[in-house]
């Protein structure tokens, strides 16, 4: 037989990993992450500091005071409702990106009925009607895409998009309308402000905070014991079969997408009515884009969702105190760092979901590889190791059969396929054995046979 | 109306750049949410470069400035698409999550490096400088061919750069094998793969090299549109071009030559409110919103024509596994 070459790398899909292992190595790589940037800080700042100092900035930054500390609880919350409100989008494979638009149309929608009602009706009427106008604004702004997406499939991730700027240019209009001859900035309305519930910034922030608690709750039970968040998770794992499984897919689009939008006109009608009682176009915090990354960083649980969002917050917390105590005159460095640790978490992900073999040994036919990154592959049992060394044995992986009797599971179960998992492709696919000679009939591209949505209902 | 087509034509390339590069970046089956950000560190890279050349050189010579700030536009820009490329091709992540983290990273980091390394003191005058007198340098004797030489001749080269930058690539991808190979691997990887095509290096070149083409958009916004004069809101306006440009690709259904058409077209729309006379400041909040409404109109159209020829490649947003054949 001719001399094959085997590739260096050899990369597998795992069955299943460990909890503690998967939580090792998320945390190993935002703990790197957190390094790079502390070192990269700590030797790039005007005024020097040491690189410890870095992180006694960012913990002071986050819980120095007990003012720092309600601010940050504030934000997570805040952050965690916007996120709880993406990721029922997101379970059915909707890509909400609007959530910033949704946020700040809710916020406009509150303002102007403080503008327009605040100091003529009783103070707790105005606020029942600006709740409703809030959630029904942010609701609108959300079931708009959805519409399309269920009557025509329009692309809603770029549709969505389109509504933030549209949202920002409104409440652009609406100040500069109010406020003619003023800077673009509107003065906080003292009318029709929700109660505080204490002193000082903990009465500020009680509010939000409870809310956040009792819709992370709901949000909770909706998704795991619900009809409703049943039906989300089977349209999300294929359309296909929702529909013949009797589920009305449309109906169900919509109706999440009302959720979803609702709860962002929540948020919308916390951040104005409870907390800065006035408008401005980046009142949004682009907890839109955020959320989206914490709801993929919590999983999709609610739960987890709620300790990345306080992480994330704690990051963007402390870097406005190590910006100050650094001497940079930037408040964007917090981005950079959230944006690195993002890199990392997103990067992680593969060594969770993914084996790699390193191929050293240059024999032809050995079915071992030389080095596994993985020390599990012995307690994965059978399977796993099929998985690992069958394409080893004698010809190159492109050709390899795959194992037949691997057995794949998503990585949580009420995980959507193509969300949770890179890869798009069915596990029917997946361990359909092909023989190498099927190949020069499948050579033949067929371009466009397929839909793109439809291609893994297909396979 | 002489000047505003030039203007037009002028915005409009910001796009043609981003769309450009987008469009090849999707021939290869992957949606780079990450453009947004990658123009902003063209953006910042461009700058740095010609202020790393302007600052010691006493006479600096225009053509090497435009070329330096050139190349670095693309190196930073091609550098934040190669951490897309290698997360999403080598570690198969989600390329929605892994876009917009580029883009939160991209935006951030511009913002960043624009204030506190590369404005320094006495940078922003020798920047406008540069950006009058190099890169929006016109030909000769253009004044002496009425309308249509300051409609068409009338620009800077990075203008004129787009647009071979935009037939290049029309070319490439319709009448080159290597066109051909790409377009191959965006419709379905797993058959490219089995006739021998090497996937994952055509997705390394096209995520990259989009990835530099669309920087050079948001070089062509600050040095060229803007005159070298970079504000405090450059990055979030870079991020809203960024934005349009991926709806531009819908809009000019991947077709780089059509991209020319559409971007000159959205850049009428974009700069409209700014030259019409007379209206009140809060209309002109209403006029901005115009490219974002007309985009919306746009995907609701092409969906629901739904005609084959306006589909995107069929394996866009999957990631390939080889091994998961």
């Amino acid at each position: 037989m001719e001399r094959v070459k085997e590739p260096l790398i050899h990369i597998t899909r795992r069955d299943s990993m460990p909890l503690w292992k998967s939580l090792l190595i998320r945390f190993g790589a935002i703990l790197v992450a957190l390094v790079i940037s502390a070192i990269f800080i700590s030797a790039s700042a005007p005024s020097s500091h040491g690189f410890f100092d870095y992180f006694a900035s960012l913990f002071s930054g986050a819980f120095g005071t007990e003012r720092r500390i309600w601010i940050l609880l504030q934000n997570t919350a805040l952050l965690l409702c916007v996120a709880l409100a993406l990721v029922v989008a997101f379970k059915m494979r909707f890509w909400n990106l609007g959530g910033n638009g949704q946020v700040l149309i809710g916020c406009l929608a509150c303002a102007v009925c403080m503008y327009y009602l605040g100091g003529k009706l009783p103070d707790a009427l105005v606020c029942i009607i600006m709740f409703v106008a809030s959630v029904a604004a942010g609701a609108v702004w959300a079931v708009i895409p959805a519409v399309f997406k269920a009557f025509f499939n329009t692309n809603e991730s770029l549709f969505t998009l389109m509504m933030n700027y549209i949202a920002m240019y409104l409440v652009a209009f609406f100040i500069a309308f109010w406020y003619p001859n003023g800077t673009g900035a509107m003065p906080p309305l003292t009318d029709a402000n929700l109660p505080a519930l204490g002193d000082g910034q903990m009465g500020r922030s009680l509010l939000t905070i409870l809310v956040a608690v009792l819709v992370t709750a709901l949000i909770f039970c909706y998704l795991r014991f619900s009809k409703h968040g049943y039906e989300i998770a089977v349209v999300g794992e294929s359309q296909n079969t929702a529909r013949y499984a009797g589920i009305n897919v449309r109906k169900v689009i919509i109706r999440t997408l009302v959720l979803s939008g609702a709860l962002c006109g929540l948020v919308g009608f916390l951040l104005v009515g409870s907390i800065n009682h006035m408008v401005s176009t980046n009142m949004d915090d682009n907890m839109g884009f955020t959320g989206i990354m914490v709801a993929w960083m919590g999983k999709f649980n609610p739960l987890i969702m709620a300790g990345v969002s306080l992480f994330i917050n704690f990051l963007s917390r402390g870097m406005a105190q190590v910006c100050t105590d650094f001497g940079f005159t930037s408040e964007a460095l917090s981005d950079i760092v959230v944006g690195l640790i993002y890199f990392f978490f997103i990067g992680c992900e593969f060594f969770i979901s993914y084996k790699v073999h390193f191929n050293f040994s240059k024999q032809k036919g050995r079915a071992a590889p030389a080095f596994s990154m993985d020390a599990a592959s012995e307690k994965g049992g059978a399977p796993s190791e099929a998985a690992g060394h069958a394409p080893a044995g004698g010809e190159p992986p492109a050709e390899g059969q795959p194992p037949a009797d691997v057995v794949r599971h998503s990585f949580d179960g009420a995980l959507p396929e193509g969300l949770g998992m890179p890869n798009g492709k069915s596990s029917a696919e997946a361990v359909s054995p092909r023989a190498a000679g099927d190949v020069p009939e499948e050579a033949q591209l067929p371009v466009g046979t397929a839909p793109g949505e439809n291609a893994k209902e297909e396979a | 109306m002489e000047v505003f087509l030039s203007t037009a034509i002028e915005f409009g390339v910001i796009f043609l750049f981003g769309c450009v590069g987008e469009i090849l970046t999707e021939k290869s089956g992957h949606l780079n949410l990450g453009i947004p950000g990658i123009m902003c560190m063209g953006a910042a890279g461009g700058c740095f470069g010609a202020k790393l050349y302007l600052m010691p050189t006493e006479n600096p010579s225009g053509v090497l400035t435009v070329l330096i700030a050139i190349l670095f536009a693309m190196i930073f820009a091609g550098a934040l698409g190669a951490v897309y490329g290698f997360l999403t091709v080598s570690l198969r992540s989600n390329q929605n999550v892994t876009g917009l983290a580029c883009t939160i990273f991209g935006v951030g980091f511009t913002s960043f490096f624009l204030n506190n390394v590369v404005l320094t003191e006495g940078v922003s005058t020798q920047l406008s400088y540069a950006g009058l007198n190099f890169f929006n340098a016109q030909i000769p004797g253009v004044e002496s061919l009425g309308w249509f030489g300051s409609i068409f001749l009338a620009h800077g080269v990075l203008v004129y750069l787009a647009i071979v930058v935009a037939v290049v690539v029309a070319l490439m991808l319709r009448r080159t094998k290597a066109g051909l190979n790409l377009r191959a691997i965006g419709e379905n990887p797993a058959t490219a793969d089995a006739v021998g095509i090497r996937v994952t290096r055509y997705k390394y070149f096209a995520i990259i090299v989009g990835a530099a083409i669309a920087g050079l958009g948001g070089l062509c916004y600050v040095m060229d549109y803007m005159g070298g004069i970079v504000g405090s809101t450059v990055d979030q306006t870079i991020q809203g071009i960024g934005w349009l440009s991926i709806a531009l690709v819908i809009f000019t259904m991947w077709r780089p030559a059509l991209a020319i058409l559409g971007s000159i077209l959205f850049g009428a729309l974009y700069i409209i409110s700014s030259r019409i006379t007379g209206i009140s400041f809060e209309q002109i909040q209403l006029l901005n919103m115009i490219p974002f409404v007309v985009t919306i109109l746009v995907l609701i159209v092409t969906s629901i024509i739904g005609h084959r020829e306006t589909q995107p490649p069929t394996s866009l947003g999957l990631s390939y596994f080889r091994e998961d054949r």
